[in-house]
């Protein structure tokens, strides 16, 4: 009887319980409507990202903004080794390589001069450029935005973002003619933007440049030459005014570069000239991880005939003379016994080294001095013109030259701009066009050559996208 | 401000779980519910138990009114205590129940019959609420494990294809481990990626979001889906919901439909253990007709001719001489004509008392591939659940827990398109040594390729609890708690010897792709529900709060350069290691929901629903919205004058509804202007890029659907049959505007202010065409006719969509060039040069409409029985236009094998065609090629019935197997296709990748 009285007890407790609950159940969700625990749904920032203010709050949040753009470049876009960026695919567009590979794919359009507007490589080229672009724009509102990063920070980040967005846009330009020059993050502005004329272009690459060249340091940042700074803008700009044919500017623009004879010394070795410790380089692009090297050689190299993808133009191997120390060099003959190709040599290293020896060069001294050779051949600088050309031809274990005319001079410079520049970065393709002998020169060895490749089509997707872009380039 | 306001947050929630537990103590002071008065008379009544074929095991007999109750043996022969005045009741899923007074009997022998027609009493669940069917306002499909269990498929959404109205599912690769894709009621919202639907498992959200990385997953056309994890042969019942009036209250998460799965219970009675061993192949059904190597020869000389080639150029390796010409390789039957094996095992054990149930399940499935080489995907599965009930009925409680392993090992690339456009007179791929061949670096040899592989494991645990508390005067009070945890490691290995020895690579360049996924989620829904009758109205109310969290992370990373290939496996020992993307994020989601159900007579319904949901996924101001829906039903058939006067009609509904559902799948932190690291290093700096163009100004899409219904029922329910209307609009899309690349990203998250409909009509029949005893017949008819409408669009001319939608038009089209003909000078393709500018560009000339969207699909099922003996088969058909066998074949011509129609091709004027004259690299012809692969020519009608699936099986008589119950079967999946379609599968749509496979195996079931 005691134990159930207990019970009863307990019973009480219980209901008295379950009711209690049932109401605090009710209360719970009710005060919730009442006070919104809106803040449930509410989240910090999650640890790998930053927001954009924070990032130009700190010197090395917003240098890590930076040195992405030149992983950007080095890995995709215009600029890259791989298979994908012009070294190769302009080399194949021109007399400088012979593909090998899968008939139908993306390269072996380009080498047939067959491209068409909707072709995947293409739109590629296109939108990583644009990509690399957004970022240079965003660091240039981010520094200008910024309250906590010194003068001197601003200044640097500043001017290699101008001079970023200047080098983009000159290989944009001359790749696809008339381009849109992106200058905003503004997404409204930029999706509409128009087509502007290949020299107002050009106007505003120099404008970036010398503005660049205004803020960058005379000196590396860092110990390598990773990081542009004032001569790496000064070398672009005179590259641009030899396109422009503004012979004083180039000429003067290249000297800069060439009298700081402390930091660029002409090298006595040819081998040495593309590894990652040549004083002759003005800026390259190092490897993600120390011990890999170049997307060049792993684009480039092949051990065994026949070659599987690419391999240098039987064309280009026979311009060399026996005595150019380059054929040597930076050429390498592969035989299955019978016959023989060869592959660009430049970049030896395919695979990782321990410590890396090869970084992807994107300017150098040779090709200042041969920028001023050809100015100074226009100026009428004879003697001057032939110094500067024997610079690379003497490295080469090639004579003196013999020319005596501007007009020789000038030949022999472009043939010697061939020699030196072959598979880098599309300067062959750049020179036969801004020299007016594309038709002539390449109508002879690639059968489907026509006038209206000397530009890229814009991707249809671009134009499908943004109406304004029309017209599409002739020929397209 | 922000931490401090989640803590309050996390306060609620305590509440919930405090009031939980004390909610499950059970009240032990229960009042006896049979009072048992001294006139009665107790006796004991046993009897037999049989289905008309033999004796049915697990029958429960009760006594009405009470507790009291046992179940039939294996033998089907039960004994209860009882008095004169009971009545018993036999009940037993699938089967009718019946009730019979005792009296004076003692012995009551019964031959219960099969629930065919008794379709109304089956219980709907849906979701926070189960319904009657008949009483059902929402629009749900269900299938249960009867169906399931036919099927010899692994993946969850194929047990679905064809068998339900408003569900189209396609396979999108025949690869083991592959994915479905899932549409219900059609594509909601411009973006791709945000129609998946919500699935959620016993009460648990499961989240369907992609766990792989593009980086692993080259193998197949999407990334790895979660829903991989489930394993059919565990699932009891599949219940889709499609209307506003099943979905609203699932609020933000129901635009796409609700797709609820319900995993088997234990059930009481003598503990039985249940085997079923299948085992069975797969092959390619169908392989394309290619050219064989003279015609394929043929083609090519002619084309050098065409080219005006004499020398063949050196890499020309298959008409210069280089290889032999009079070789011959059905490349299909080299690369993807082998048999893949399948073997199913899935035991479970079940028992319980009337209190507490219990089953344990496991389950091992390993399945290999259709190429050549060792590849094996391995699923391996235990599921156990627990229910248990207090004596009063007050209190009970559900546990269900699963754990699901899967271990792949599969190639790193699909060899289809390799088996498709390999040159018919390539070399073999094996030299006299037995070594892969790379005929003197001539030759890529395909099966270098499968050196790759794809190697991973997916572990998923799922675990959830349900309790409920009878709290008296009609309250109810619930709270169902679940956990979800996945853990993914895939590896994508290439080692060295993928390549060709002529690059002359050693292990330094062998690279391994890692992505590691972990995800796990919780989630608290304390609900309270209330039910009370007046006269003959009922009312029934539920309240309740939901709180989630889903955290995961992901690292993606890249190792190359090993000391040897047989380290590959650890990133540790290579020479190089790159952190490609490392991410986390958390979701947090929290919502208040309701229902009101007002019910008169049985005859008149009215079903209200709401909820108020709150997503992390939006800035501060954009989180929360208000969702609801209203459904009413008339059963016009229980009115008296429908009953008088037409006696045919057994069963008649009108149901309607009307209502609003949202959409969040839009991905985390998409609100901020964020940097995140990009994975690559810079002078020993890791960068940092911007995530994403910014635009904090989101919210919410909004999708309103409205449905009516009519459901028949003729001649006691024989003849059963839905007709459904519906049409979704939705609104303030949110989608990723496409942007051009100048801006530098491809899109912007924005809402759009566009408009889309999706409408349809939906019809399902059941008939049983014959009910004997010996013999019957059952079938089951959907079908599904949908359209789609891109209702409105304001400022489309002057967006970047211009070109690819038109108002008034479906959002599943493609702007296509209009083929003309052959150009009888040229021999090459010709186009509609719409604006006679002289010269083609998409922009200006895509002006044909091609809509890719079925027009209707559905399936047509039917169960025969004879005796022992059971026969299922199911049609599955889709009407439909597809991009066809000439979209994106290279030109003919080129060194690519291509189909054998291809050799009516154009040679002199006059020459029909269809096919181009042949070149090897013509840069116009080429031109043509491409467009004609953009024109319409390179659509057609990929319409086709199917016979999905076919099942025989045999129960061996009781007389045979005294003691335990047998069962053989025999299966198939996709035995047979009709279709116009020339492609290697009409179904398919993600070309160059595995179709899905014939499956035929034969399995043997014993229960004991």
């Amino acid at each position: 009887m005691k134990n159930s009285k207990l019970f009863q007890g307990l019973r009480h407790h219980q209901n008295y319980n379950v009711r209690a609950i049932f109401l605090f159940v009710i209360w719970s969700i009710l005060s919730c409507f009442i006070t919104g625990c809106d803040n449930f749904v509410d989240v910090d920032l999650p640890s790998s990202q930053l927001t954009a203010e924070d990032v130009f709050e700190d010197k090395a949040t917003a240098n890590a903004a930076m040195v992405d753009i030149y992983t950007k470049i080095r890995e995709n876009g215009l600029l890259t080794g791989g298979p994908s960026g012009i070294s190769s695919q302009l080399g194949l567009y021109t007399d400088e390589l012979t593909f090998y590979g899968v008939s139908g794919s993306g390269q072996a359009n380009f080498y047939n001069n067959s491209l068409l507007a909707s072709d995947t490589e293409i739109s590629e080229l296109w939108t990583s450029s644009y990509n690399q672009i957004y970022s240079a724009n965003a660091i240039i509102e981010g520094v200008n935005a910024s309250n906590a990063l010194q003068a001197k920070d601003k200044d640097q980040l500043m001017g290699e973002a101008l001079f970023v967005r200047g080098l983009i846009h000159f290989y944009l330009t001359n790749v696809f003619g008339n381009i849109p020059y992106i200058i905003t993050t503004d997404y409204k502005q930029n999706s509409i933007v128009h087509r502007m004329p290949e020299n107002e272009v050009y106007d505003l690459i120099k404008k970036d440049l010398e503005q660049a060249s205004k803020l960058l340091p005379e000196e590396y940042t860092g110990t390598e030459r990773v990081r542009p700074n004032k001569w790496t803008s000064q070398a672009l700009l005179a590259r641009i005014c030899l396109y422009l044919q503004q012979w004083d500017e180039a000429s003067d623009a290249s000297s800069s570069v060439l009298n700081q004879t402390g930091l660029y010394v002409w090298p006595t070795d040819l081998s040495s000239v593309f590894l990652k410790g040549s004083s002759a380089t003005i800026w390259q692009l190092m490897p993600a991880i120390d011990g890999m090297n170049t997307h060049e050689a792993e684009t480039f190299v092949f051990t065994q005939g026949p070659p599987s993808s690419l391999a240098i133009n039987d064309e280009l191997v026979k311009v060399f003379t026996t005595q150019d120390l380059r054929k040597d060099n930076w050429l390498k003959a592969v035989t299955d016994g019978t016959s023989i190709w060869y592959h660009a040599n430049k970049y030896k290293e395919q695979t990782n080294t321990g410590s890396s020896v090869e970084y992807s060069i994107v300017l150098r001294t040779a090709e200042q001095y041969l920028i001023r050779a050809e100015a100074r051949a226009h100026q009428g600088d004879i003697i001057g013109a032939k110094e500067d050309l024997d610079k690379t031809r003497n490295l080469a274990g090639l004579n003196k030259t013999s020319a005596t005319t501007a007009e020789e001079i000038i030949t022999e410079v472009l043939l010697e701009r061939r020699l030196e520049f072959f598979t880098e970065l599309g300067h062959r393709f750049f020179d036969l066009k801004r020299t007016g002998r594309l038709d002539t020169t390449l109508s002879s060895v690639k059968p489907q050559w026509g006038t209206t490749d000397r530009l890229l089509p814009i991707p249809e997707s671009e134009l499908l996208l943004n109406p304004n872009l029309a017209p599409q380039n002739a020929g397209y | 401000m922000k931490n401090f306001s989640f803590c309050k947050g996390r306060e609620v929630l305590w509440y919930a779980f405090i009031s939980t537990m004390y909610l499950t103590c059970p009240d032990t002071f229960a009042k006896p519910t049979t009072k048992y008065s001294p006139t009665q008379q107790q006796l004991q009544i046993s009897g037999t138990i049989t289905d008309g074929i033999g004796a049915l095991p697990g029958v429960t007999v009760g006594i009405k009114g009470s507790t009291i109750s046992t179940i039939t043996d294996l033998s089907g022969k039960y004994t209860i205590n009882a008095t004169n005045t009971d009545i018993l009741v036999f009940s037993y899923i699938g089967y009718k129940t019946v009730e019979i007074p005792i009296g004076s009997q003692s012995i009551i022998n019964l031959e219960m019959k099969e629930d065919a027609t008794d379709l109304q009493e089956v219980t709907i669940n849906a979701g926070y609420y189960s319904v009657k069917d008949s009483e059902r306002t929402g629009s749900i499909t269900k299938i249960t494990s009867k169906d399931i269990e036919k099927q010899p498929v692994t993946n969850v959404l194929a047990t679905m294809q064809g068998r339900m109205a408003g569900v189209n599912i396609t396979q999108n690769t025949g690869m083991p481990g592959g994915g479905f894709d899932i549409e219900i009621r059609g594509q909601n919202s411009l973006r791709l990626d945000g129609n998946s639907p919500l699935y959620i498992i016993d009460g648990v959200p499961y989240s369907s979001q992609e766990i792989g990385s593009s980086y692993t997953s080259g193998n197949m056309p999407a990334q790895n889906s979660p829903l991989n994890s489930i394993n059919p042969g565990n699932i009891s019942n599949i219940e889709v919901l499609k209307d506003a009036d099943a979905t609203a209250i699932y609020g933000s998460r129901g635009a796409n439909g609700v797709v609820l799965i319900t995993t088997k219970k234990g059930r009481e009675g003598k503990t039985s253990f249940s085997t079923n061993y299948s085992n069975g192949y797969g092959q390619v059904a169908h392989f394309i007709d290619l050219m064989d190597t003279p015609q394929y020869l043929a083609m090519r000389r002619e084309a050098f001719a065409n080219d005006g080639i004499t020398d063949y150029p050196a890499e020309a390796y298959d008409v210069n001489g280089t290889w032999n010409q009079d070789r011959n390789t059905n490349w299909q039957k080299q690369l993807i004509g082998g048999t893949a094996s399948y073997t199913n095992i899935q035991s479970s054990l079940s028992g319980g008392s009337a209190q507490t149930q219990f089953l344990l399940s496991g389950n091992y499935n390993k399945e290999t591939t259709v190429y050549p080489g060792d590849f094996d995907y391995i699923k391996a599965n235990g599921h156990f659940n627990l229910n248990h009930e207090s004596l009063d009925q007050k209190f009970k409680v559900t546990f269900t827990t699963g754990y699901t392993a899967q271990f792949n090992n599969l190639p790193s690339v699909d060899l289809t398109r390799d088996a498709i456009t390999l040159v018919p007179n390539a070399p073999s791929l094996y030299d006299s040594a037995g070594k892969l061949n790379w005929e003197n670096n001539t030759f890529e040899n395909p099966l270098a390729k499968l050196e790759g592989k794809i190697k991973g494991q997916t572990y998923d645990f799922l675990a959830n609890i349900l309790l409920s508390y009878d709290l008296g005067m009609g309250f109810t009070a619930k709270t169902s708690l679940g956990y979800t945890d996945l853990r993914q490691s895939q590896m994508n290995l290439l080692p060295s010897t993928t390549y060709n020895p002529a690059y002359g690579l050693g292990s330094e360049v062998s690279a391994v792709f890692s992505n590691t996924v972990n995800r796990n989620s919780w989630i608290a829904e304390p609900q309270l529900g209330w039910g009370y009758t007046i006269g003959k109205g009922k009312i029934e109310v539920l309240a309740g709060a939901t709180f989630q969290q889903q955290k995961s992370n992901q690292l993606v990373s890249a190792a190359e350069g090993f000391a040897s290939n047989s380290l590959i496996e650890n990133p540790a020992s290579a020479a190089n290691y790159l952190i490609l993307n490392s991410d986390e994020t958390l979701y947090k989601y929290q919502a208040f929901f309701g229902r009101v159900n007002l019910n008169w007579q049985g005859k008149y319904i009215l079903n209200l629903t709401g909820r108020r949901d709150g997503s992390s996924r939006f800035g501060p101001g954009r989180q929360f919205a208000t969702f609801g829906a209203v459904g009413a039903a008339w059963l016009f058939g229980d009115e008296s004058f429908i009953k008088q006067n037409i006696n045919f009609l057994s069963f008649g509904k009108l149901r309607t509804s009307y209502g609003t559902t949202g959409n969040d799948q839009i991905g985390d932190y998409q609100y901020l202007d964020t940097y995140s690291t990009s994975g690559y290093t810079y002078q020993g700096v890791s960068g940092l890029q911007p995530t994403r163009l910014y635009n904090p100004n989101f919210g919410w899409e909004t999708n309103r659907k409205l449905e009516a219904a009519l459901e028949m029922g003729f001649l006691n329910d024989r003849i059963s049959t839905t007709i459904a209307w519906y049409r979704n609009r939705s609104s303030s899309q949110l989608v990723g505007i496409p942007l051009p690349g100048t801006t530098g990203f491809a899109e912007l998250r924005a809402n759009l202010d566009a408009e889309v409909q999706n409408s349809g009509m939906e019809f399902s029949l059941r008939t049983v065409n014959v009910q004997g005893k010996d013999f019957s017949w059952i079938s089951n008819f959907n079908i599904t006719s949908a359209k789609s409408e891109l209702l409105s669009f304001p400022g489309l001319e002057g967006s970047s969509y211009k070109n690819q939608y038109v108002i008034g038009q479906p959002i599943n089209i493609v702007k296509v060039y209009h083929y003309t003909g052959l150009n009888q000078t040229t021999g090459s393709y010709q186009f509609e040069d719409y604006n006679n500018d002289g010269n083609l560009s998409a922009a200006d000339d895509k002006k044909i409409i091609k809509n890719l969207s079925p027009k209707f699909y559905g399936g047509f099922q039917n169960q025969i029985r004879y005796g022992n003996v059971q026969l299922d088969f199911m049609f599955q058909f889709v009407k439909q236009q597809n991009f066809n066998e000439n979209f994106r074949t290279s030109m003919p011509g080129t060194m690519v094998n291509q189909p054998e129609a291809v050799i009516n091709h154009w040679q002199k004027t006059g020459d029909e065609g269809p096919y181009q004259s042949y070149s090897n690299n013509n840069a116009e012809k080429r031109a043509a090629s491409i467009r004609y692969s953009q024109s319409d020519a390179a659509i057609s009608d990929a319409s086709f019935i199917r016979l999905k699936n076919v099942s025989i099986s045999f129960d061996l008589p009781r007389d045979w197997t005294k003691k335990f119950f047998c069962k053989i079967s025999l299966q198939a999946q996709n035995l047979l296709t009709i279709t116009p379609y020339k492609g290697i599968d009409p179904e398919f749509r993600s070309s160059g990748y595995l179709p899905p496979l014939r499956i035929i195996t034969t399995s043997l079931q014993v229960t004991f």
